[in-house]
This record gives structure tokens, sequence and C-alpha cells, in this order.
């Protein structure tokens, strides 16, 4: 340091940096890479925050049993309860579908919302806001992993129930069924960094909302049946979760004909759901900044049990 | 011999160390232990917030599983619909016992060993450790017991199910509750056994393990309804006779979990439905034999976690 700089301390409010010795507001910036570099680093950080869930798959073999069988039969329930009611068979598909997605919503859930509190918990968290990386990286490095995870139990859920109790898809579009698909994955996973944020900032009861989300989410968002059947209630979650609006959407697609209660055509679900996708991602990069700040600035984000 | 080499456990001599007060093993210190968990465990449970959100949070989850039940049941319609309505909002209301009975004994390792980092510690202390468990899944297992009661309450006064205390069968509803409730603490046992030896994302294993019970016990549908092969490890399952007595006490003239024409209680017992006496014969055999296969299970997988040290491991993904 030259004998005229001014003296450098942690957290100074005029913006310097204790660890360059000028004007920056955290790790990112104090690298002073190009934007090639720049780039290639939040690259590496997807790919390094997707690696231990993809890798997961294939070291923890219970995960087979646990998240892939057990969860089929557990969808195989409601497909009985339609059995023993003799319900139409578009019903089954609709138990079948509705099974499917449970595993991203899960996914979003327990390894989107939850985990930036369980990484504070962890003592990983203070490493991501050391790290000269944008934690919007680490966010899709977790949901590219989950969606690995989530989507191959889908899979076997949706190809092994589907061949089990002979359901049969009347598919009217391929391509929008298709792009239903891929947005309401996005719009999922940009709730799930909004509410892994917001978790963060909640501290244990996030804990306690995680278990919350689940059984009146799948209520509201008619897991197993058309969510139009709720009325004012149904048109409110169409408008707000999109495991709703998107399950809504892939059933009128993969079932023309079958009962929809009077919710919008997928055409209009499917723009519901653009509009939420680009709106969650906005709202988590507005939070993470927030949580940034608050981390650097206060430091109690990166305390434990909290 | 030193005041120091002379307290080692079991050595010889005078020693500053007694063994046997260190060890406890009494029911009084038994008891003790269990009580502290118990309040180790409400204490975990319940005071992250005021005291009605928490009962919003413990209601909210069996209430919204009940009415996916009852809108599906709805939706179909029909005069099966009708009747079938009491039958699932019943099966769901008592299932959140079941759900927070083994969910809470899984998840208090889960817990202590990965967020809190205490159960190295609760390992190492005097008292049994699966009786540590035990009381810290004792307070889950209350939340689900007010789930279950505020689904039972919404299930009669919203719903209109026709619950009669006075042709209530009292006695086999408590054999039936005792019963029930061992085998969910039992199946806990089974599956904190199986969470010691997995990482920290087995959070959903046991909803998982609840998920496949609610298939083959007959929850929310009579066994009959499903192939004969799966109906026999329904009647292995001492949660099918636990809803059976409980249903049979509480609505005496509603549908049998396990019988019925073509089911696999008739081929074998020649019996359209099974008594309250065999109901409860089969409670206790089926809840027997799965506390003798929770508590081997047990002991192996505690052997495993103290050799190869994961007891106070973390881990994550």
């Amino acid at each position: 340091m030259s004998a005229g700089s001014p003296p450098l301390r942690f957290g100074v409010g005029d913006g310097r940096s204790a660890w360059v010795g000028r004007p920056t507001v955290g790790p990112r910036q104090a690298a002073a890479w190009s934007r090639h570099q720049e780039i290639l680093t939040e690259l590496r950080a997807i790919r390094g925050r997707a690696y231990p869930r993809v890798r997961a798959l294939f070291r923890e073999k219970s995960w087979l049993l646990f998240e892939i069988l057990l969860p089929f039969l557990s969808t195989s329930a409601f497909v009985f309860v339609y059995r023993a009611l003799a319900a139409p068979p578009e019903y089954i598909g609709f138990v079948v579908l509705g099974g499917a997605m449970t595993a991203f919503w899960l996914n979003v859930i327990w390894m989107m919302a939850a985990q930036l509190h369980w990484e504070k918990d962890q003592g990983n968290l203070e490493l991501y806001f050391a790290a000269p990386i944008d934690l919007m990286s680490v966010l899709f490095g977790m949901a590219v992993g989950g969606l690995v995870m989530s989507g191959s139990r889908a899979a076997v859920v949706l190809a092994v129930a589907t061949t089990v109790y002979g359901v049969t898809f009347d598919v009217g579009s391929w391509l929008l069924l298709g792009l239903v698909f891929g947005l309401t994955l996005a719009a999922l996973y940009g709730l799930g960094m909004v509410l892994a944020s917001l978790f963060l900032m909640w501290g244990r009861e996030a804990w306690h909302l995680t278990q919350l989300l689940t059984e009146p989410i799948y209520f509201v968002s008619g897991l197993n049946f058309p969510v139009g059947r709720l009325g004012l209630l149904g048109a409110l979650a169409i408008s707000t979760i999109p495991l709703a609006v998107g399950l809504d959407a892939m059933r009128q697609l993969s079932f023309r004909g079958a009962p929809s209660f009077g919710t919008p055509p997928p055409e209009v679900e499917a723009a519901i759901l653009v509009a939420m996708a680009v709106g969650f991602l906005a709202v988590a990069r507005i939070a993470i900044r927030v949580l940034e700040g608050l981390a650097r600035r206060e430091g109690r984000l990166t305390l434990r049990w909290r | 011999m030193s005041t120091l080499s002379g307290s080692r456990w079991g050595a010889a001599g005078p020693s500053t160390l007694d063994p046997e007060r260190v060890r406890g093993g009494g029911l009084g210190d038994a008891l003790r232990a269990y009580l502290a968990a118990v309040r180790l465990g409400w204490a975990t449970e319940a005071n992250w917030t005021d005291p009605f959100l928490f009962f919003i949070y413990s209601v909210a989850k069996p209430v919204s599983a009940a009415l996916i039940l009852v809108v599906m049941v709805e939706i179909v319609g029909g005069e099966a619909g009708r009747a079938f309505r009491g039958y699932v909002v019943t099966g769901s209301a008592l299932w959140s016992f079941v759900i927070a009975g083994i969910s809470g004994l899984a998840w208090s390792v889960l817990d202590d060993r990965e967020r809190y980092r205490m159960l190295r510690y609760l390992y190492v202390s005097p008292a049994s450790f699966a009786l540590l468990l035990v009381g810290r899944g004792t307070a889950r297992l209350t939340v689900g017991a007010m789930g279950a009661l505020i689904t039972l309450a919404v299930g009669v006064v919203v719903l209109g199910l026709p619950l009669d205390p006075g042709r209530v069968d009292w006695p086999l509803l408590g054999v039936a509750m005792v019963g029930g409730l061992v085998a969910i603490v039992v199946i806990g046992i089974l599956m904190a056994a199986v969470c010691l030896q997995t990482r920290q994302d087995s959070w959903s294993y046991p909803e998982a393990v609840a998920g496949s019970l609610f298939l083959v016990s007959g929850a929310v549908f009579p066994l009959a309804v499903l192939p004969q092969a799966v109906q026999l490890v329904g009647l292995a399952t001492p949660l099918t006779w636990w809803l059976a007595g409980v249903r049979l006490a509480l609505f005496p003239d509603g549908p049998s979990v396990v019988g019925g024409e073509g089911s696999a209680w008739a081929l074998l017992s020649g019996s359209t439905a099974p008594t309250s006496v065999d109901i409860a014969l089969a409670l206790l055999t089926t809840g027997a034999l799965a506390t003798l296969a929770a508590a081997a299970v047990f002991r192996w997988s505690e052997h495993r976690a103290r050799e190869r040290g994961l007891i106070d491991q973390t881990s994550g993904s």
C-alpha cells in the first residue's frame, strides 16, 4: 500500500475492497476478469453445483428404491381410488401425469427452496458469497442437477404407470405439449429460486414451510383431478402456482375431450407460464442481490441455526 | 494404582467413576431419558413460531390430503362415491399418524446428525439410543394426532361423516390404537435405521415408505380392489389391521378394509369380513413380527454406523 492511499477496512462505506485496494462490491468485481473469463467461470459454477446431484444418482443406490419405486407405489394408490370408484379411464391418466409432475415439485421445494438454508447450516453459504461467482449460477446449477434427478424419477413413473395401468394419451399437439412442459419447468425452478432466497431470510421457519408446501399445494393445484373443479380457488391457483397451470395445460393437451371445468385453453396457459417464468427469474435475481448485500453488510446470513 | 488409572471402566480397585451410575439402565433412568427426549422433540417441533401458526401448520397437511381424496370422490360422483367419502376421510385422517410417526423418528436422526450435529453427543450419552429416538419421534406423533383429530372433526362437521359415539366399539378402538401406534413407531425405528446409513438427501425417504404402505394397507380404498398377491402383502402389514380395527370400531356399518367378495381374506378364511377378535389377533401378530424385524435391523444398522463412522458424518448434494 502506498503512503498516500487511505487505510483499508472490511465493509467500508465508500465501496473500497479489502482484497485488492480498489473500489469493488464483491469478489467477482475484485477478480477483474475479462468477459470471456467471467462467462467461463459462471458456466463452471453451474456445472460444479450440478455435479454432486448428478453423481449422487449413481453413488446413493438407495435412491433408486426410495425416490423411484416407492413414489410409483404412492401414485398407484390414487389410481386404485379411481378404480374403486369405476372412474373413466382418462382420470387414471390424470393421476399418472400428476404423479410424474410431483417429482419436480418435490425437487423444487426440498432441493431448491430449502437448499440455501441448508447450505447456511452446513457452512457452505459463506463460501458461495466469498467465491468470485454469481449466486444465480449456483441456483442454476442446483436447478440443472435437480432436473436430472427429478426428470429420471418422473420418466420412470410416467413410463411404468402408463404401461402397468394401460393409460392411453390422446395428444393434440406434441409441439405445444413439449413447450408447455419446458415452460412449466422454467416457471417451477424460477419459483424455487425465489423461495430459496426467502427461505434463507426466514431461517428456521423455512424447514417447516417446506412441509406446508406439499399437500396443500397438491390440493389447490389439482394434482389428481382437473383444477377447474375447485372453482375460484382453482382459478387463483392457475394464476399463481406454476404446478397448477402447467398440469392443467398438459392434461388438456394429453387427453383431448377430457373435462376441463372451464379453465383457459392451453395456449393461454402457456402464455401465463411464460409470464411466470420471466417474473420469477427477475424476482429471484433481485432477491439474490438483496441477500448478497445483507450477507456482506451485516454478516448474519452466514450465521448457522438462526 | 493412581486415581486416574483406576477410573477405567470395569477396572478393579478404587475408582472415581461409578460405572453403574454412568450406565444407568433402571426403569426410572429410562423414563427420565425418554421424557427429556420428548421435551427436546417438542421444543424442536413447536417453538419456531407462535401457537396459532403452529396449529395451522399442523392441520393444513392432513386436511389438504383428505380434501384431495374428497374432490376425487366427488368428481366421479354417484352413490358409490357418497358411500366412499367417509371411508377416504377416515383413512386419510388416520394416515397423518403414519406420516408423522415414521418421519418423526427418521428425521430425528437426520436433524441431529446433519443440521444440529448433536447426534454424536446424544449417542454417547448414557441413555439408550433407540429410546432417545422414540422420544424425539413422540413429539411429531403428537402433532400427527392433532392433524388426525382435526381432519376427523372436519369430516364429521363439514362433510357429514356418520359418527355416532353411542355405537363406537371403545375396547376395539383402544386395542387398535395402542397396537397401531406401536406398529407406527416400530416402522419409524426401521426408517431411522435406514437413515443412519444414508445421506442427508434422505429427508423424503420416510414419506416414500409411507406412500407405498398407503397403497397396500387399505387406507383409502378396500384391499379387495388390489390384485390378490398385493392383498397378501397388505394382510401381513400391521397398519392394515390397525386401520381395519379403527374403522370397524368407529363405523360398524362401513365397508370392510380387508374383507369383501373375492378378497384374499375371504379366500383364506372363508368369511366375508374379519371380526373384532380376528382384527385384534392379526394386529398383535403382525405387530410383534414387525417389532422383531425392526429391532434386528436397527441393531445391525447401529453397529454398521459405529464401525464406519456414520454417527457424526455430514453430507450434501
